[in-house]
């Protein structure tokens, strides 16, 4: 049996996440015992169009994006978004925040280099997504986790719990303890608590769980004399797809 | 010998002789908390302290505990019984200790979890009493925690400038044997024991504002009681309060398969009631949807459904879901209200 091609395309983004994947190390090699990966650009400058597990990182962001996503996918059997770009628009959604002539006009001045721009948005509204993996960037250990199920057939789960779950398994000192405002609570887990096992506070990459508690998130900002317009800013970074503001937005009254 | 006096200037030599026994893990400072972490030199622990932020159940109840090997093709499955290492708990509350004998309890039950029991028998409880509150948030006074009721190998309590040692064990008895600097209790010695526990008990106090009895019945009557509405509102559902709890038990199995995609390991990890999908089913039900159902759970675990079962409170008083709450729920004052609303009736 030949191994399954894996391809790596990038839209609009970064490209961090692919670094993330690169800098596997050991891990990567292991992963090309199974899998021939074809397109990778970060790693190799050969370009395989065959493929059976496409691996989108970034978000659509112009009609040319778009385009070019429907043509990729319609040739891959799997596929998986790399990311926060991809599977929720990321920081891309910043851009969404004001009408888009005036975004362009602020960005461009008065030339206009991405004539076809549209608003930016995860792939997974132009195409059907199979594995999710989030985080800006992508925590490395899960990218390899992710791969397992992809090439065992079987469905990932990302964590429906929020980072505390991994912060407090790990003795993390809370950073509310320490007067910080963290996104801890409310952000899905699967990172090992990245950025607090380093002393830093969760900025909420991963995207909210499915059931923030905004109400009770925002009682406890009170408590420790922060606003709501705080956290609305916190959130407005990585938590600000439509998709993700209505999961607050149905509880959160200001 | 039952009781045992040893200055406080020879507790680091006796240390020293424990080492040889296996990895030594005790309480040690970290920023503004403490947590338990392997010890190497005794200078390194801190005696006197807070309770940690994970209770010493993850040396032996882990977060993610490996429980065996398998192979998919050819299907074989290694054994799930492991030979574990002694180690020694040094320096335990008396609240934390009556967390390990609630998990005691819970892992003897038919059919008894070989994991959990073979790792048991290579600890040893090296306890130190509280001579007074850790903080404000402590209630092991309600729950009779406080004072030290067994479950340990060895009770170190401060008499001065030596800590009496009460020795609870055969396996105590065996640290403390041949120890030219540890001496039987004297009259005088056990004079100053018995005052600095009348000291001691001067100091605590019943946190609830009733006697367990009416906690009791005040459970038994609140279930349907506004108090659980008013803590689900506030809960933010980080998990918290379950996951530094020293009777939590409850755990999910996870597979995980190698790169190799043949060779598996299964894994028991932590899992919590205050999850937003714990209770929910594969037909997508969920039997105990809302923080507030979820929140009352969590009591009705301690206060209620363990003292059907075992006849026995699964609050230690140790105070660390209050603690960590940043909303601030407080485990003391939810129970006063359900009194408060019992007697008000």
């Amino acid at each position: 049996m030949s191994k399954p091609k894996v391809a790596f395309f990038e839209f609009t983004d970064c490209e961090g996440c692919q670094l993330q994947v690169a800098n596997l190390g050991p891990g990567l090699l292991e992963l090309t015992k199974l899998v021939d990966i074809v397109n990778f650009r970060e790693i190799m400058s050969e370009e395989g169009q065959e493929y059976d597990v496409l691996v989108v990182e970034g978000s659509v962001a112009s009609k040319h994006d778009e385009e070019r996503l429907k043509q990729v996918a319609a040739k891959a059997k799997v596929i998986v978004a790399l990311g926060a770009c991809a599977c929720t628009a990321g920081v891309n959604n910043l851009k969404n925040l004001k009408d888009l002539a005036e975004q362009k006009k602020i960005v461009y001045g008065d030339v206009d280099p991405v004539s076809d721009a549209i608003e930016a948005k995860p792939i997974d509204e132009v195409v059907k997504v199979d594995y999710y993996i989030h985080g800006c960037p992508i925590y490395g250990p899960e990218f390899l986790k992710v791969m397992e199920c992809v090439l065992l057939g079987k469905p990932y789960k990302v964590p429906a719990y929020p980072v505390c779950v991994e912060c407090k398994q790990n003795e993390n000192i809370c950073a509310y303890e320490k007067g910080q405002f963290c996104l801890g609570p409310v952000t899905r887990a699967g990172c090992n608590s990245w950025l607090p096992n380093h002393g830093s506070v969760c900025v909420g990459c991963r995207g909210l769980i499915d059931n923030p508690a905004a109400d009770a998130q925002k009682d406890i900002l009170e408590k420790y004399g922060l606003t709501v317009d705080g956290i609305l800013d916190k959130f407005t970074l990585y938590c600000n797809s439509k998709k993700e503001r209505a999961k607050y937005g149905k509880e959160f009254k200001k | 010998m039952k009781y045992a006096v040893i200055d406080k200037g020879e507790l680091g030599r006796w240390f020293d002789s424990l080492k040889e026994k296996g990895k030594i893990y005790g309480p040690k400072k970290k920023e503004n908390a403490f947590v338990f972490r392997q010890v190497k030199e005794f200078e390194e622990m801190s005696l006197l302290y807070t309770p940690t932020i994970l209770p010493p159940k993850k040396y032996y109840f882990p977060q993610k505990e490996f429980l065996f090997k398998f192979k998919i093709d050819p299907f074989s499955t290694g054994k799930a019984i492991k030979e574990f290492e002694e180690f020694i708990l040094f320096g335990v509350h008396t609240c934390d200790i009556a967390g390990i004998q609630c998990m005691d309890v819970v892992f003897n039950e038919k059919p008894a979890d070989p994991n959990y029991l073979n790792r048991k028998e290579k600890m040893t409880i090296i306890g130190i009493e509280c001579m007074d509150y850790c903080d404000k948030y402590a209630s092991c006074a309600a729950v009779g925690t406080h004072v030290y009721k067994g479950g340990y190998d060895i009770m170190l309590t401060d008499i001065g400038d030596s800590y009496a040692m009460h020795i609870n064990s055969e396996k105590g008895e065996n640290l403390v044997a041949g120890k030219k600097y540890i001496r039987e209790m004297t009259e005088a010695d056990r004079e100053k024991f018995n005052k600095a526990f009348e000291e001691k008990l001067k100091k605590f106090h019943n946190e609830f504002e009733g006697e367990l009895k009416e906690v009791d019945e005040s459970f038994d009557k609140g279930f349907s009681s506004p108090v659980w509405k008013d803590v689900g509102d506030r809960c933010v559902g980080c998990t918290n309060c379950t996951a530094v709890c020293p009777t939590c038990y409850c755990f999910d199995v996870v597979d995980e398969v190698s790169l190799n995609l043949n060779d598996g390991s299964r894994y028991r990890v932590w899992n919590y009631c205050q999850m937003d999908d714990f209770a929910k089913v594969a037909t997508g039900e969920d039997f105990r949807q809302g923080r507030d159902a979820r929140q009352r759970h969590r009591y009705f675990r301690k206060f209620k459904y363990s003292v059907q079962k075992y006849n026995k409170y699964f609050c230690t008083g140790c105070g660390r879901c209050t603690r960590t709450c940043m909303a601030k729920i407080s485990l003391v004052e939810t129970v006063n209200s359900l009194l408060a609303e019992r007697r008000g009736k």
